[in-house]
């Protein structure tokens, strides 16, 4: 029971990383490898806003989400949108946002040094419930409500709204799209920063989570963020988080039957399972090819 | 520059190479962190020890393990996956060196996290003759057939599969040779860095081959060694200049490689002087027409080449083909006419293999296409051009013809790797009759341009050349004069029925009416998936179920020879 809620948990965080990736993929056929260092930023920006500037956690959160949505922009303006109509705009993409997410976490080495930041002690309440057997605390139950909240919010929004509207058109024809008068530029960008949002809080909290965080901390999620989106399916909200439900959940398992030390191999064996067996992942459709 | 540098140039460059050997062929894998490890740790436990048969036999011997480690691993991991693409192959080889990585650290005769201890052996001269040879077998594979054809899948993979080749053997056969590289990459390092750990070759390990790849340049032989050395001597060169360690220099690292993919789009490669094909300036040698190169015969002519029967297709609950009978003899040139969504294309599309009939029996030249494989088909002598241009847009127009005289050409790449005449002689007969396609088609001062840059009626004719390359027994041609003028669409039937005189059967899917009647000896007529009429063109203009499908109208004129469709 402790188990499951604990892989629960860590679940949520890996969704909410893994979603604002997989938006991205979705809509523009982009996967934004500077999505890790966004991750970092966040949990060390958020660490001075709580321990410098003296924010209560839950003004630091919202302030959290828009540097991460700024990133966000930057990364589209800087390493996306100057390679646009190249033919190999896939692979440039993915280069030019790895150089883009070095120099991030170079800047976060200037500005924070190589140590590990925590948050500190009083930055939240450390109540815990007993459920039956298990225990709980705030932090975790604030953790699951804030990543289902966000992740629920932007499912309605890419499935109702008027811009989820604009964003679908784009991701399904952008010439089209333009020559419909949608501005495809603005709702690119948009895209970029609500991503980079989402991975911006996700860094916030599982900094809060395992109360450190570290320069080579979106590396060491960047991979369970990839492994998320294909077993959920690429580009499928809903995937991301049962993805990293059944990740978190895979995780903490392993650890507790099979040893710490095999953990990701379980991770890496199902993931590789299910590209062979079930390439679209488990939401995920097989675009038709034309010809 | 230090002893050390210059060997970590050499390592990261081969390292850059195993990437290079898979993105020519348009597959983007990370697995090479996981061939590197297991050709490493493999050698390391195997070979016997320098200290017993010497430095130079022992670092043979690791090498020859390691490299056919590799390869053997990038069987067994590209079996299951080469049906996957893109980011998913990408994702899928990089699950399997993380769980390599895993095993190996887990492992008891690897050491475990601690590592294995190696004897130093490589040194810069060794470093870089591993190096020379790596670069000159991917200078001599560029410009071979296979060569092309790895090119061929990398720019559109459908249309290099119509062309004859076997896309799944070429690209397990990049990726094995990925394998074989990273090997090599991974006893080299094994033999240097004196501690060998499964950290060695983590995701940022497989990430710095990429970025060296690309950055290089991932279509030009020297790329890789280009990128290896620039990546290897930016943060020595930093250092050398004083700029401290801390974040200055992986800052400027990283903004290096963001300017470079940024403002240099085919990496630094594309700064060299580009050697394309060239097309030999006299074609006068060997007289008119094309001279068979495949010794295979046309069909006789009368013999049946296309036989159809009750051909259906469905998507969904769309009919796009219902119900087709349509037999083609040898020598004919038969014209496939219809509205628009009439399934003229998805008709073809079954004929060519590309398109599994929902049922019905085809049989074209012997095989039988949805069942048989598209480059077998094309083997069997079928030949065509696309609706929407399919051509290979970064090659030039010549290696487009090249790359369609594929099953005509005897492979050379073994043989140019040992400089056999033989060689040299074939490439050379195989650019004459390349060139001469280009001439027929009425190209042939347009050889070096590359295909995405021609206009479009010169991209038309570029996929006929290309399609002609291949000394096809049944031509398919689907709307060729497509956006032609009557000037260059009265050429195109000129061509078309030159080409007939020689004996090739030709389907021809055209909207532009008046070139069908002129140049067909037969046209089916299409609606709605349905054979409508069939027969010479005076029947087809005089059939009211066609004047009805064209024009919708009882008292209308027939489709007479000016009316060209508005699409």
């Amino acid at each position: 029971m402790q188990q499951l809620l604990n892989g629960l948990f860590l679940g949520s965080i890996y969704a909410l990383f893994a979603i604002g990736f997989t938006l991205v993929f979705g809509i523009l056929d982009r996967l934004n490898l500077a999505h890790p260092a966004v991750f970092a930023a966040a949990a060390f920006v958020g660490i001075e806003l709580v321990a410098v500037g003296g924010l209560s956690i839950w003004v630091a959160l919202p302030l959290v989400a828009v540097f991460g949505a700024f990133l966000g922009l930057v990364i589209e303006r800087v390493a996306f949108r100057p390679l646009r109509g190249r033919p190999d705009a896939h692979f440039a993409g993915l280069i030019g946002s790895i150089g883009l997410g070095g120099m991030f976490i170079a800047l976060l080495l200037w500005r924070y040094g190589p140590d590990t930041r925590r948050f500190p002690v009083e930055a939240f309440p450390s109540t815990a419930f007993d459920l039956g057997p298990a225990r709980v605390t705030l932090l975790q139950v604030a953790i699951l409500v804030i990543s289902v909240l966000l992740m629920a919010g932007l499912t309605w929004l890419v499935a109702r709204s008027r811009l989820g509207r604009a964003m679908r058109a784009v991701a399904e024809n952008p010439r089209a799209a333009t020559v419909l008068g949608l501005n495809v530029d603005r709702v690119t960008a948009t895209t970029f920063a609500l991503s980079s949002a989402l991975g911006a809080v996700a860094g916030a909290l599982f900094a809060l989570n395992v109360n450190s965080a570290q320069l080579g901390m979106g590396t060491a999620i960047e991979l369970k963020g990839l492994a998320v989106i294909i077993v959920g399916g690429m580009g499928s909200l809903p995937g991301a988080l049962v993805g990293g439900l059944i990740l978190g959940l895979a995780e903490v398992f392993a650890v507790q039957y099979v040893g710490s030390s095999w953990r990701d191999l379980v991770a890496f064996g199902l993931l590789f399972l299910l590209l062979v067996v079930r390439p679209q992942g488990l939401f995920g459709s097989r675009r038709v090819r034309e010809v | 520059m230090s002893e050390s540098v210059l060997v970590f140039i050499a390592l990261n460059a081969i390292l850059a190479y195993s990437f290079y050997a898979v993105l020519v062929a348009g597959q983007l894998s990370l697995g090479q962190a996981g061939f590197a490890a297991l050709g490493g740790f493999t050698a390391a436990a195997l070979a016997p020890a320098p200290s017993e048969v010497g430095d130079l036999p022992a670092l043979l011997v690791a090498v020859v393990i390691g490299m056919v480690v590799g390869a053997l691993a990038a069987v067994v991991l590209g079996l299951p996956t080469m049906h996957l693409r893109g980011v998913f192959l990408a994702i899928a080889t990089l699950g399997f060196a993380e769980a390599v990585r895993i095993l190996l650290i887990n492992a008891e005769w690897t050491g475990g996290a601690n590592g294995m201890s190696v004897t130093k052996v490589v040194t810069p001269v060794i470093a870089w003759v591993c190096l020379a040879l790596v670069a000159y077998w991917f200078w001599r594979q560029g410009p071979s057939s296979y060569g092309r054809a790895l090119a061929a899948i990398r720019e559109d993979e459908l249309a290099a599969r119509a062309m004859g080749i076997d896309v799944g053997r070429h690209r397990l056969s990049a990726f094995v040779t990925a394998g074989a590289v990273a090997g090599l990459y991974g006893v080299l390092w094994a033999y240097y860095v004196r501690l060998l750990a499964p950290e060695d070759f983590d995701f940022a390990r497989a990430i710095d081959g990429l970025v060296m790849a690309v950055v290089g340049g991932s279509t030009v032989w020297l790329g890789p060694l280009l990128g290896g050395a620039f990546m290897t001597s930016v943060p020595e060169v930093l250092r050398s200049i004083g700029v401290e360690a801390g974040w200055i220099r992986p800052f400027i690292s990283s903004a290096l490689l963001l300017v470079v993919i940024i403002f240099l789009p085919g990496g630094l490669g594309s700064l060299l002087p580009r050697v394309g094909a060239r097309a030999p300036a006299d074609l006068a040698e060997g007289g008119e027409g094309l001279a068979p190169r495949s010794g295979r015969a046309l069909p006789s002519p009368g013999e049946t080449v296309v036989r159809v029967s009750g051909g259906n297709k469905d998507y969904g609950g769309v009919h796009a083909v219902r119900d087709v009978d349509l037999t083609i003899a040898s020598g004919e040139v038969v014209g496939l006419i219809g509205p628009n969504g009439a399934g003229k294309t998805t008709l073809v599309n079954m004929i060519s293999g590309l398109v599994p009939p929902s049922s019905g029996t085809f049989e074209v030249l012997g095989t039988t296409p949805g069942r048989t494989a598209v480059h077998k088909v094309a083997q069997a002598g079928v030949s065509r051009t696309f609706q929407h241009s399919k051509l290979f847009p970064r090659l030039s127009a010549l290696e487009n013809v090249l790359v369609g005289a594929h099953v005509v050409s005897r492979p050379t790449f073994l043989r140019r790797l040992l400089w056999l005449p033989g060689a040299r002689r074939d490439e050379s007969q195989v650019v004459v009759h390349a060139a001469r396609c280009l001439e027929r088609a009425g190209l042939g001062d347009r050889s070096r341009e590359d295909a995405g840059s021609l206009s479009y009626g010169d991209q038309r004719r570029l996929e006929i050349a290309r399609a002609l390359a291949a000394e096809p027994s049944l031509l398919i041609l689907d709307e060729p004069a497509a956006g032609m003028n009557h000037v260059e669409a009265d050429a195109l039937s000129r061509l078309i029925g030159s080409l007939a005189a020689e004996g090739l059967t030709i389907l021809l899917i055209e909207h532009n009416v008046g070139m069908v009647m002129r140049t067909c000896d037969r046209i089916v007529v299409l609606n709605f998936g349905e054979v409508i009429a069939a027969g010479t063109p005076e029947e087809i203009v005089n059939d009211p179920a066609v004047v009805e499908a064209y024009l919708g109208g009882d008292d209308a004129t027939p489709p007479g020879t000016e009316t060209e469709e508005v699409r």
